[in-house]
This record gives structure tokens, C-alpha cells and sequence, in this order.
């Protein structure tokens, strides 16, 4: 069961990602300012971090130097209410792997996690994706499911690739908008919809085995049943 | 009005200053005066004293008690003429006692008036060959007299400019301090809430009518600003009590019902999520327009955005059964942040399509214009009334139309912010049928 650090000194908020944290299937430990935060960081082993970027005693961004200087690579989800792209720039700079918005949905806290604990587990050197009967080759940019061909535009290949490397795991719209275009606007729900289902349709043909499901009013999942 | 900020008045300051500069111009042409007079009319009597001591030198000793004698019958009253022995004791004149102080053939001395001679004189000594002391004085009242109304004169007027500086300088202190209190009293008014008063001007023209004009202007500004800061926020109010008084609704119903539809619960969700979508817009807002103006600016292909934009958007567009066009035939190069930009383009092409319906044309166009490069977002939707174009570019405004489709209807907002962050130039313009966006890529100062 992965081990999740929450750093974060609201109450409230706290409660609700650790409930949400519980109800799917990941142990967590809640700290309330920065330096218990840090603390409980060096000493015990967890999994991923999630961090308050404003916190009492020690602030997000200094806390995850001194983590970092300190040798840890655990992966780091920073949670803040500071949304300006160069907030977000200075948080992964200083050394978050993701950042979250506040308010957020507790699902999409989750998926984050979960795409970074798997990003972690994984080396990310891979030539080759292959989820089921669909392949993708990185170096010869080739997407490939069953015997058929499936030519891709340059956008859907990343997405595709996007999807595979994080198969099993929920994507929401805003996750693939950052994660793929590399934007950090509010989209709306119906632009990702559309590209995805265009995807969809490429390698999902008619009588075979659909591999994109969606999660109703959350996002996606490339998926092998 | 206490006199410690008549004191700190600069008018004041700079009266006294004038004030002091003047007495001391004042005083030293008096005391040159005075030092000029007053050694001219002693070197003329020392001149005198020196010419009659020779001249009676000259003459034998009998001749000389002769015509000291004769001397004082003419003239003992204002003149002092006395012999004295060598010894010290009187031969004849009008002075019973030799001076201690008088020197025989030193420089002449003053001498007070006493018992022998009733005005103050001056007085030289000579001595004779045959040791006896010659004494001849003159008297010297008339020439004290007018030193002393010199001296007088000087204090007395120096007394008088140091008076009338300092009460001038309070007087015009006065002025200016009186006017700032109405100054005061004016921003003490708006400062308690009153953004309508405005600073007094006495029509002087002078430095504190320039200032009230300065801090008018700034009211102005600052008026303007709050009320559109209060529309914004009645709207705002206004925009989110529907969704939420329907949420509302129907949370309570549910908490009525015996059995929980989780279909019900989705449609709350969904008018929660609506909230939090707009919510989300106004901070974005917030953010465009409190950022640092240049903060991510630099040079930028505006071609490649409107592509990118392009590709983005074909997918809806065809879903939508809009045809998307893109055409940038010029590379055009300006100085802006290319995120943002591409946020606008973005939001223009989302609403172009949303409005246009199945059927309908959308084209993206980068134009070469002669005052800069312009990107242009064409639709042939049904456009948006002349009534309402300039009010959709305001803060927060969500259009009537807007309130039947779904996304948060800010759009436009968050690219009049992003236009406005760049000193760009927005316009709608009718397009005969639909909506023509005009964003001017160059910056206005």
C-alpha cells in the first residue's frame, strides 16, 4: 500500500485528501506546518509528498529545496492556491514534479498521485509502449494495434503516448491539457473530449476491444481489460 | 492652526531666510555708514587739534599764554586751550587737571565732560621746549550726537526687519497653511467614502491648485475603478446565485426524498462545477490583470500561435460541424507573452465556434496591417449586439447569450485581460452576418 506525506495546514483540506487518499487505497500521514512536515519527510519513507506551497514555520518551496539538498527524490505534488504560470514554474523549479491548483477535485489529487508514483516506478527510457494489442514506437514514431497501421497527427501521438505510459490510471481533462499541450488554462470540458474521442476512434476500430474508457464526469483511462 | 506649523511652512522658511538676508544687508550698510562718518569727523577734528597745537608751538612762551587767553575769551566754551608746568601743576587755561591718559605728543584721547569743561572733547598734547605741557581740545558733543543716532538707527531697524520678516512670514504662511486644511478636509471626506468630492482650487494657478489637479485626476481614476470593481462584483453576485440557488434546490429535495438517485446527485454536481468554472475564470482575471505587465514577454512568431491555436481547436470544430479555417500568410513578429496570447486565440476560437452553430464558418487570420499585425477571429454566427460589445469586454460580464451555454461565459473577459496586460487593442466589429474579434498587436502607450 503506498505511503502518502501530507503537508498541508489547513484542517479541512487536510481531512479531505487524506478521506480521499483512504478511499482509494494509499496509507497517509498528515503534518501541519513545514517544519514537522520536513521532519516527518526525512525520517520515514513514503511514497509520494503532497505540499501546501504556503505552510506555517518553513514555506512549500523552501521545504522541498531542503528535501531535495537533503539527497530525497520521493516524488513531490504541490497543492496551491497561487495559479500564475510563474508560480507554477518557480514550484517545479525549486523541485515539485507536479502542481495542483487549489480548489481542486480530491479525484484529481488522486490521479496526479498516481501518475507520479507511477512516472517514479518507471525509468522512463522506454522505446517501446504496448498496452493489450496496441504498440507504440517511440524512436520510429509508429503506432501499431493488432496488424493494423494507425497514422497519427503529431498531437495524438503525445496524447496516445501520454495515455500509454500511464495506462490503468485516471486522466482528467485538465491533466492531459497540461500534461500534453503544456498549457495551464482552463480548457473547458469539451476540447480534450474531442481530441480524445478522435483518438478513440483511431485505435479504437469497430469489433475490437475498446481500450479508452471514460470515467464519467472525471476523465480517462486507457485501459487493458 | 498652531504657530509650530506656521514654523514648517516652507513660505515661512523661505521668508525668514529672506528676512535674515535683508537684515544683513541692512546692517552692514548702516555700520559702514557709521564707521565712515564717524572716523571722518574724528580725523577732521584730530586735524584741527593738530594744526592749532602747531601752530601755537611755533610762537615764544609769553606770546603763547597771551594767546591762549585770548583764545578763551573768544572761544572757551567750545574749545579747550590749557598750559600746564612741567611738573604737572596749571599755568593758565580752562582744563584744572592734565588727563593721566594724555600723552604729550601721543595720539589725541577723548575726554569725558567733568566739573572743568561741560561736554565730552577731545583733547592733544604737546610738549613745549622748555617742558612746559600745551593742551588744546575741542568739543566733541556734536560728534558724539550723531554717532549715537547712527547707532540707534542701526538697531532700531535691524530690530524692525526681523520683526516685520518673521510676522511677514507668518502672514503669508497663513494662506497656504489655510488651504491645506481645506485640502484636508477635503481628503479627510474622501477617505471616509466620498469618492465624489474633489480637491479645492483657488484659480491661482499656483503649485497646490496643480497638486488638487493631479490628486482630481487621480479620483477620477480611482472612481472610475470602483465602480466598475462594484459592478463587477454585482454581477459576479448576480451570476452565481442562479446555479446556486438551484444546487440548492435541489440538495434540499434530495435530503426530502427517501431513495438517493445518484442522477440527481450528478446534476448537482454538474451546477457546482459550473460555480467553480466561472470561479476559476474570475481568479484568472484577477491574475492577468494584477500581473507584472512583462513579466513572460518576448519575441514572438504570432503565425505559429494562430497554428497551434488552429490545430487545438480542428477536432471541435469538426465535431461541431463548424468549418475552421486558419490563414497566416506573413510571418509577424511582435513583443508578448506567446502563453497568453495563445490563451486568447484559444478563447476566441472556443466562443467563435460555440456561437456558430452546425453549418457555420469560423475563420483565424493573421492580417499585416500598415499600424502592426492583427489577429483576426471571423465568425458567421449570429454576432453580438451593438449594445452589448463594449459591455462584454468588461470585467466579468457574461453576455444574455451566455447564460444558456455551458462554460463559465468569461471568455471574452480573460482576452479583453490579456489585451489590456499587452497595451493591445480589442474591438468587435459586425461582420455582416456575425461576429468579427479584432485583436491589434500593437502596443499603445
Amino acid at each position: 500500500m503506498p505511503r502518502i506525506l501530507v503537508i498541508e495546514d489547513d484542517p479541512q483540506t487536510a481531512e479531505e485528501i487524506t478521506a480521499c487518499l483512504a478511499a482509494s487505497g494509499f496509507e497517509s500521514l498528515r503534518r501541519f506546518d513545514g517544519p514537522a512536515g520536513l521532519e516527518a519527510a526525512m525520517t520515514e519513507q513514503f511514497d509520494a509528498i503532497t505540499l501546501d506551497r504556503m505552510l506555517p514555520g518553513l514555506d512549500g518551496l523552501a521545504l522541498i529545496k531542503a528535501l531535495r539538498d537533503a539527497g530525497s527524490d520521493a516524488p513531490v505534488l504541490m497543492v496551491s492556491a497561487l495559479s500564475d504560470v510563474d508560480d507554477r514554474v518557480d514550484g517545479l523549479r525549486a523541485g515539485g514534479d507536479d502542481y495542483l491548483i487549489k480548489p481542486f477535485a480530491p479525484k484529481e489529487l488522486v490521479a496526479r498521485l498516481e501518475v507520479l508514483l507511477r512516472r517514479h516506478r518507471t525509468s522512463g527510457a522506454e522505446v517501446r509502449l504496448r498496452v493489450a494489442d496496441l504498440e507504440l514506437d517511440l524512436v520510429k514514431h509508429e503506432a501499431v494495434r493488432g496488424e493494423r497501421r494507425i497514422e497519427l497527427l503529431p498531437m495524438e501521438f503525445q496524447l496516445l503516448e501520454f495515455m500509454m505510459r500511464n495506462a490503468g490510471q485516471l486522466l482528467t481533462r485538465r491533466m492531459i491539457f497540461e500534461k500534453v499541450w503544456e498549457y495551464y488554462f482552463d480548457p473547458g470540458t469539451n476540447l480534450i473530449n474531442v481530441h480524445v474521442g478522435k483518438l478513440r476512434r483511431k485505435i479504437d476500430g469497430p469489433g475490437l476491444l475498446p481500450l479508452i474508457r471514460t470515467e464519467r464526469g472525471q476523465g480517462y483511462m486507457l485501459y487493458a481489460p | 492652526m498652531r504657530l509650530s506649523e506656521v514654523w514648517r511652512t516652507s513660505t515661512f522658511r523661505l521668508s525668514l531666510l529672506y528676512g535674515l538676508l535683508f537684515t544683513v544687508g541692512a546692517v552692514a550698510l548702516l555700520a559702514l555708514v557709521y564707521v565712515r562718518s564717524a572716523v571722518y569727523l574724528t580725523q577732521r577734528v584730530d586735524r584741527i587739534l593738530d594744526a592749532q597745537a602747531s601752530a601755537e608751538m611755533t610762537l615764544p612762551p609769553s606770546a603763547l599764554r597771551q594767546t591762549i587767553n585770548d583764545a578763551l575769551l573768544v572761544n572757551g566754551r567750545a574749545s579747550v586751550f590749557a598750559l600746564f608746568a612741567a611738573d604737572g601743576s596749571k599755568i593758565t587755561g580752562n582744563l584744572r587737571v592734565l588727563p593721566a591718559a594724555l600723552q604729550p605728543g601721543g595720539r589725541p584721547i577723548e575726554a569725558a565732560a567733568s566739573a572743568d569743561f561741560p561736554a565730552a572733547t577731545r583733547l592733544l598734547a604737546r610738549r613745549l621746549p622748555s617742558g612746559e605741557v600745551l593742551v588744546v581740545g575741542r568739543d566733541i558733543s556734536q560728534l558724539r550726537e550723531i554717532r549715537r543716532i547712527i547707532a540707534s538707527a542701526l538697531i532700531w531697524s535691524g530690530v524692525l526687519i526681523v520683526v516685520a520678516g518673521l510676522a511677514c512670514g507668518v502672514a503669508l504662511s497663513l494662506g497656504p497653511l489655510r488651504r491645506l486644511r481645506l485640502l484636508q478636509a477635503a481628503s479627510h471626506d474622501i477617505a471616509a467614502g466620498d469618492l465624489r468630492r474633489r480637491m479645492p482650487f483657488s484659480g491661482q494657478g499656483d503649485e497646490l491648485d496643480m497638486f488638487a489637479g493631479t490628486v482630481n485626476y487621480m479620483l477620477g481614476e480611482v472612481e472610475r475603478l470602483m465602480a466598475e470593481v462594484k459592478t463587477s462584483s454585482d454581477t459576479i453576485a448576480h451570476d452565481l446565485r442562479t446555479p446556486l440557488t438551484r444546487a440548492r434546490a435541489q440538495l434540499h429535495r434530495l435530503a426530502q426524498s427517501p431513495k438517493v438517485d445518484p442522477a440527481d446527485i450528478g446534476r448537482v454536481t454538474a451546477e457546482l462545477d459550473e460555480v467553480l468554472e466561472r470561479f476559476i475564470a474570475i481568479l484568472r482575471i484577477s491574475e492577468l490583470e494584477t500581473r507584472a505587465r512583462s513579466a513572460g514577454f518576448t519575441a514572438t512568431e504570432l503565425g505559429r500561435i494562430l497554428e497551434q491555436a488552429g490545430e487545438l481547436y480542428q477536432p471541435l470544430a469538426e465535431e461541431a460541424g463548424v468549418q475552421l479555417s486558419v490563414s497566416a500568410p506573413h510571418p509577424a513578429i511582435v513583443e508578448a507573452d506567446p502563453k497568453l496570447l495563445f490563451e486568447a486565440v484559444s478563447n476566441l476560437l472556443d466562443n467563435a465556434i460555440k456561437f456558430t452553430g452546425e453549418g457555420g464558418r469560423v475563420r483565424l487570420e493573421l492580417e499585416a496591417g500598415g499600424a502592426g499585425p492583427r489577429i483576426i477571429v471571423q465568425d458567421n454566427g449570429p454576432g453580438v449586439p451593438p449594445g452589448e460589445r463594449t459591455a462584454v469586454l468588461q470585467r466579468f460580464y457574461r453576455s444574455e447569450r451566455d447564460r444558456l451555454t455551458p462554460g463559465s461565459g468569461l471568455g471574452l473577459s480573460i482576452v479583453a485581460a490579456i489585451v489590456r496586460l499587452h497595451r493591445f487593442r480589442l474591438e468587435l466589429q459586425e461582420s455582416e452576418p456575425g461576429l468579427r474579434v479584432v485583436i491589434e498587436c500593437r502596443p499603445s502607450y
